[in-house]
């Protein structure tokens, strides 16, 4: 029996017409798809979209605070005091919020904003692009070419690559060198990534893979990236932050370390101690 | 051939082309500007940058109404536009319209708080105001974002000089020399501030009254051990910085110390 498999597997050869019109199609229609999509992507988005002017206010007030917390020792404490009481009050009233009178809603209101709907719709928009072109060609290779044998590999693989090589196909005694249509169009997807980057430059958009890792992490990223943030919420938390701050200024003992820099005193604090 | 490079740089052509027109401003040909800006405009027909550029050579013109005018539109289409609001400030400035240039620079700060640059210049603006304890806040504000940077620091110090604290003004030298090993300028400060600090303090010892006027007003003055050793330090350094430097230099340097 296994004599008999073993020579059937010696006498299988390919149809040269499969090569011609299956094996150099598919990968031919995967790189043209992918050129293409790369081009409407390109078309598709548009310039990003502005931000607002009070926007940007708002964000940079809060860095304002995260770097007086942050560098607080470089200056002197009276300069330090005056803009921790003014940072401080000013978040509190909301001084520097979008819009001061929806301080006390909650964020799900902040949904509403046109522009928080505007991103959503573009990321939706470049995920729906990825995904329809990849499952068109997957059930056109399904509809027409399931069950082809496509191409023979030049070299010896374990059985375990069966279930990579041969999707489709349910012959469990055929060697794992024969590639199976729709395993092709995997190899495809996945390796063509170097030749867009060799026709479209490094940076394109053509590149079907990464849809597939957008897909997976989608639930876990979209609520972060969907959900406008509270501002209100996180000035208030930076008030609390920079008000249990503690004020150091770093020139205290600058003296000591000038003498110990310039060699004139061996070790910092020496003379305190003695 | 200057086609050919041209064409082989690609896109990075038109930041070439940008820097041009910024260096044949300062060279006063405004026709190569000029005509650069045409190439440009040609190809971006209504982009914020070219507009921006378009304005400067108006400038250099010396049309400034024509590119307040413009600089004002680009900012009410886009308010975010930080290069259009910077040139507006700048407009100001070399109309010698301080105040209102400080007003304008204001406005924008309080929407760019992170833009250190700007903080500098409202402290330059304030400076040729003689108003002092403003342009510290500001200098106070660059040194937040840039602690690391010796010059900010030294400007700090001479202004906290100027301003007579001499305790921080102390402080903030000694920081100069020690982020830049043998800063000149900032040892000649460490010295002037140490000695004035110690002609100070012996004037305050004569008269009672005077010294709890001191120590009201500088309670970071360090001993008067400290003060002496560091302005020794201070003209040990100077000498052996000078004794590098060409003679005549030296000569005057030596003079000075030695008063």
């Amino acid at each position: 029996m296994s004599g008999l498999v073993e020579s059937t597997e010696q006498a299988m050869f390919l149809d040269p017409a499969i090569r011609d019109w299956v094996l150099f199609p598919i990968t031919v229609i995967m790189v043209l798809v992918g050129v293409f999509r790369h081009q409407l992507t390109i078309l598709m988005t548009g310039e990003p979209p502005k931000p607002d002017i009070k926007d940007i206010r708002q964000g940079k007030a809060l860095m304002r605070g995260q770097l007086l917390a942050q560098n607080n020792s470089y200056i002197s404490a009276p300069a330090f005091v005056e803009r921790k009481k003014y940072l401080c009050e000013a978040y509190e009233e909301g001084k520097y919020l979008k819009n001061k009178a929806a301080k006390d809603q909650s964020a799900a209101n902040l949904m509403a904003d046109p522009k928080n709907m505007e991103v959503m719709m573009d990321g939706m928009k470049k995920q729906m692009m990825g995904i329809v072109p990849q499952t068109l060609i997957m059930g056109w290779i399904q509809f027409f070419f399931s069950g082809f044998i496509l191409i023979k590999l030049p070299f010896p693989l374990g059985v375990r690559f069966k279930q990579m090589l041969q999707s489709g196909i349910m012959t469990p005694n055929m060697d794992v060198r024969w590639v199976s249509s729709l395993s092709w169009y995997f190899i495809n997807l996945f390796g063509l990534r170097g030749v867009f980057s060799l026709i479209l430059g490094g940076e394109n958009s053509a590149d079907g893979t990464r849809d597939m890792t957008a897909m997976s992490t989608m639930g876990a990223m979209g609520q972060q990236a969907g959900q406008p943030q509270d501002y209100n919420k996180q000035f208030l938390s930076m008030k609390d932050t920079l008000s249990i701050v503690y004020h150091e200024w770093d020139l205290e003992n600058i003296e000591q370390r000038v003498f110990v820099k310039y060699g004139k005193q061996a070790r910092l604090f020496k003379s305190s101690r003695k | 051939m200057l086609k050919r490079s041209v064409s082989q740089a690609g896109d990075d052509a038109w930041l070439v082309y940008e820097q041009i027109i910024l260096a044949a401003l300062d060279e006063g040909q405004i026709d190569l500007a000029k005509s650069v800006l045409f190439i440009l405009d040609t190809r971006f027909k209504d982009s914020q940058r070219v507009k921006r550029l378009s304005g400067l050579v108006m400038e250099a013109l010396g049309h400034t109404d024509e590119a307040q005018t413009l600089y004002t539109e680009m900012l009410e289409k886009d308010a975010t536009n930080v290069l259009a609001s910077k040139r507006l400030i700048a407009l100001l400035k070399s109309q010698g319209q301080i105040p209102l240039a400080i007003r304008e620079l204001v406005t924008y700060l309080d929407t760019h708080g992170n833009d250190f640059e700007a903080w500098l210049e409202l402290s330059h603006l304030y400076l040729s105001q003689h108003l002092y304890p403003q342009a510290a806040f500001c200098l106070e504000e660059v040194i937040l974002q840039q602690p690391a940077n010796h010059y900010f620091h030294l400007h700090y110090a001479e202004l906290q000089y100027t301003m007579g604290n001499l305790d921080v003004a102390l402080k903030e030298y000694l920081r100069v020399v020690e982020l830049s090993t043998d800063n000149v300028r900032g040892f000649y400060g460490v010295k002037l501030t140490a000695d004035r600090l110690m002609t100070e303090s012996k004037k305050g010892k004569s008269s009672g009254n005077k010294k709890d006027q001191q120590s009201n007003r500088m309670d970071n003055v360090p001993q008067q051990a400290t003060l002496e050793r560091l302005s020794e330090l201070a003209t040990e350094r100077l000498v052996s910085v000078y004794n590098r430097a060409s003679d005549t230099s030296k000569k005057t340097a030596e003079k000075w110390l030695k008063e």
